[in-house]
């Protein structure tokens, strides 16, 4: 075994509670491991597979492999009776942009629950991915989820590197940092403008989309892809010419988006038929959100203390200031406000790290700061912070250094169950605002 | 406040792309939405070997670009770029020649003539396996930047309202026959436009397990929009082509402020 990073903790769990959830489930040679979140500790355990497992954890592992096949995320008792009608939504279908369904019971107005149907657009990714050079697969998995892209090749490489001992310089780990941040503000604001339209705030989701296409194009400008696509490589990034002066350009080109950001959050904050649309609106209470595994923006505005830039703080994130932005109000209104308040840390965070960024001769500490490398199985895995949350990749190399296993472990997908929990009891208009909020991608759960 | 946004929007000034009124900037067309545009022969097999998507062909200098995913691998064998004015000199001694970017026109019962949409157009988007960025990329043309009612376009949730279907993704098993059945249900006339390398050819999904079959083997196929993502003004251009506004030459395959 390799050096442990004093993040990550090697221990049985014999059971797992609300404050240790279970985050991925996988098979290397014929052992199951289980990677576990502290939520208490803020730390992640590698462990064997605890004995005892929750119904969600359960649907979530069995619907892992299957291609082709639709999949109802179905948990907890039926509902039946009198006046009870249920009906499908989708795949096609108006307001979900993606091919992805629902399954809606309801009872006059309300609704009763939520079945979200899934894996219409399986593509098998990690399955698809083995055998292959880890060159090769980096374009598919940079492909499983477009708009997370950055996190997914970034992830995937980091922990090909892992496993490899390479040297990366720090300049390359500092500059996926800067790419990850730009993919978390244009994500949040295409979730402030779908919410905006759906409540037909024409100004705002004019002005949010301005600043998401304004951000594309710095993309565009400063990594040659509006999606961020295909500047990662193994071992070190594409960019490497960044200068002083064209950092400089990006450090203004972000301050003006600040700026305009900021007249735009003042100009919703002062919108009374906006804030009464988002406030009490699909509340996800604290214990279900925990008992569910809810991960990212939509966990933290449930007061869940979580984000892997600082529980699992590879390097940038352990040199530079980061705040977990959290929120107690459990609604709508408060996962709009913890993805405001992020886009406003990621534009600091930015300024940082454009700032300081180490020159291209400074090697980064191998993998003692990185994540974990486990020898002998040639296994390794990492957690990044995507815009919709923690994303898990598990990869493992045979000898010739392909690829003999592939897991990931998207955010989306352990966030559908927390979203139809949210919409229990809620009125069937709350809908489009709820899927907005919880910024769901059918692709990243379908990989 | 109402008085702050309408000073603002005078100060922002108009955002909206000139285009089709004069050329896309360089800033609407990315880097990375330019194929390969050259090569010197002795470089053709190394690229053949290189390339994910076999999107050069065989012992031939065509490269097809439905199939290219804009990964600039084979840049590393010698493929020449449009970026870089070093380049274009070299493409003076290689030789390529391009696949047709448009593998077919506005076809069957739409002579070259018809002006049937010119004046109002509306454009159903479905998706049936993509990774998100195709989508993204078509409803971005509804942002203030593209603005495309002021063209006469407008997007419609219905299949029965709907003139064009924009299908973007990777034909997946499970969405064949809602891609049929939405065909179906939309009224004469109608086009169909396939979006990215994933409808058009599979693109790096090709592969997978699930996949079906290009756009054009399930349903008629009109206009192709190349890219991975295509970038919103490249859609445009495939949705004015529908529309009869814009000529097939004026998309020049591979050129800077072409597609
Ligand atoms: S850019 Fe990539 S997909 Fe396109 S021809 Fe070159 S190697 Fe092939
Ligand atoms: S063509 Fe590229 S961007 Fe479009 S859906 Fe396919 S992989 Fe995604």
């Amino acid at each position: 075994m390799g050096l442990i990073p004093s993040f990550i903790e090697r221990k049985d769990v014999a059971e797992s509670s609300d404050s240790i959830q279970i985050s991925a489930i996988f098979e290397i040679e014929g052992r199951t491991l289980a990677l576990l979140s502290d939520i208490e500790k803020k730390r992640t355990i590698l462990s064997t597979v605890p004995s005892k497992l929750s119904e969600e954890a359960d649907i979530l592992l069995k619907s892992e492999e299957k291609t082709g096949a639709q999949i109802n995320l179905d948990t907890g008792s039926k509902v039946e009776g009198y006046g009870v009608f249920s009906f499908s939504y989708g795949p096609v279908s108006a307001g979900v942009t993606e091919a992805g369904g629902f399954k809606l019971i309801t009872y006059g107005e309300r609704i009763v629950k939520v079945v979200p149907q899934i894996n219409f657009k399986k593509r098998g990714v990690e399955h698809k991915a083995i055998g292959m050079k880890p060159e090769d697969a980096l374009l598919l998995v940079e492909r499983s989820a477009g708009n997370f892209s950055a996190s997914y090749s970034t992830c995937f490489v980091t922990t090909i590197e892992n496993i490899l001992g390479l040297q990366v310089s720090s300049r390359s780990r500092w500059m996926r940092a800067v790419a990850i941040e730009l993919e978390r503000i244009y994500n949040h604001l295409h979730v402030f403008a779908r919410l905006s339209e759906t409540a037909t705030q024409n100004v705002a989701a004019a002005e949010a989309n301005v600043l998401k296409e304004r951000v594309l194009r710095i993309n565009a400008k400063y990594f040659g892809h509006r999606y961020l696509f295909g500047f990662n490589r193994i071992g070190s990034v594409y960019q490497n010419h960044f200068t002083k002066d064209r950092r400089k350009d990006l450090v203004n080109d972000i301050k003006n988006i600040t700026r305009d950001f900021s007249h735009l959050v003042t100009y919703f904050l002062s919108s009374r038929i906006f804030l009464d649309r988002l406030q009490n609106t699909a509340r996800l209470p604290h214990l279900d959100a925990l008992k569910l595994g809810a991960v990212g923006p939509s966990a933290r505005a449930s007061a869940i203390d979580w984000d892997d830039r600082i529980t699992y703080p590879i390097e940038p994130y352990n040199d530079i200031f980061v705040e977990i932005e959290t929120e107690d109000e459990e609604d709508t209104m408060s996962r709009t406000m913890v993805r405001i308040r992020e886009i406003q840390s990621s534009m600091l965070m930015l300024e940082q790290l454009l700032d300081r960024m180490p020159s291209d001769e400074t090697m980064s500490d191998k993998t003692s700061d990185n994540g974990l490398n486990y020898m002998q199985d040639n296994f390794s895995f990492c957690r990044i912070e995507s815009p919709s949350g923690d994303l898990i990749q598990v990869v493992q190399l045979d000898k010739e250094g392909y690829i003999k296993f592939l897991h990931i472990r998207p955010p989306s997908l352990v966030n559908w169950l927390p979203f139809a929990k949210s919409l229990e009891g809620n009125v069937f208009t709350d809908f489009q605002f709820a899927y907005e909020s919880f910024g769901l991608s059918y692709a990243d759960s379908d990989r | 406040m109402v008085k702050f946004w309408i000073l603002h929007g005078i100060k922002n000034g108009i955002l909206t792309t000139k285009y089709p009124k004069k050329k896309p900037t360089e800033e609407e067309i990315p880097a990375r939405s330019v194929p390969p545009f050259a090569a010197p022969e002795s470089n053709w097999i190394q690229g053949q070997e290189t390339c994910p998507t076999d999107a050069i062909e065989n012992n031939t200098n065509s490269l097809d670009l439905g199939r290219c995913i804009y990964c600039r691998r084979c840049s590393d064998a010698g493929f020449i770029f449009d970026d870089n004015p070093e380049d274009r000199h070299k493409s003076l001694q290689a030789k390529i020649s391009q696949n047709e970017l448009i593998r077919k026109e506005v076809a069957g019962i739409f002579s070259k003539k018809t002006n049937i949409f010119r004046k109002s157009f509306h454009i159903l988007m479905i998706d049936v396996g993509s990774c998100n960025a195709c989508n993204l990329e078509v409803l971005n043309l509804s942002n203030p930047y593209y603005d495309l009612t002021r063209l006469g376009i407008f997007f419609t949730n219905s299949p029965k309202h709907a003139d064009v279907l924009v299908v973007v993704g990777a034909l997946n098993k499970a969405m064949v026959d809602v891609l049929k059945q939405t065909y179906d249900s939309m009224p004469e006339p109608k086009l169909v436009i396939s979006i990215g390398a994933c409808a058009i050819s599979g693109g790096i999904f090709k592969e997978t397990e699930s996949f079906v079959s290009s756009i054009d083997k399930v349903i008629p196929v009109d206009v192709t929009v190349p890219g991975c993502p295509p970038s919103p003004i490249q859609i445009l251009q495939g949705l004015l082509l529908c529309m009869n506004k814009i000529e097939k030459d004026e998309r020049i395959p591979g050129s800077k402020g072409g597609l």
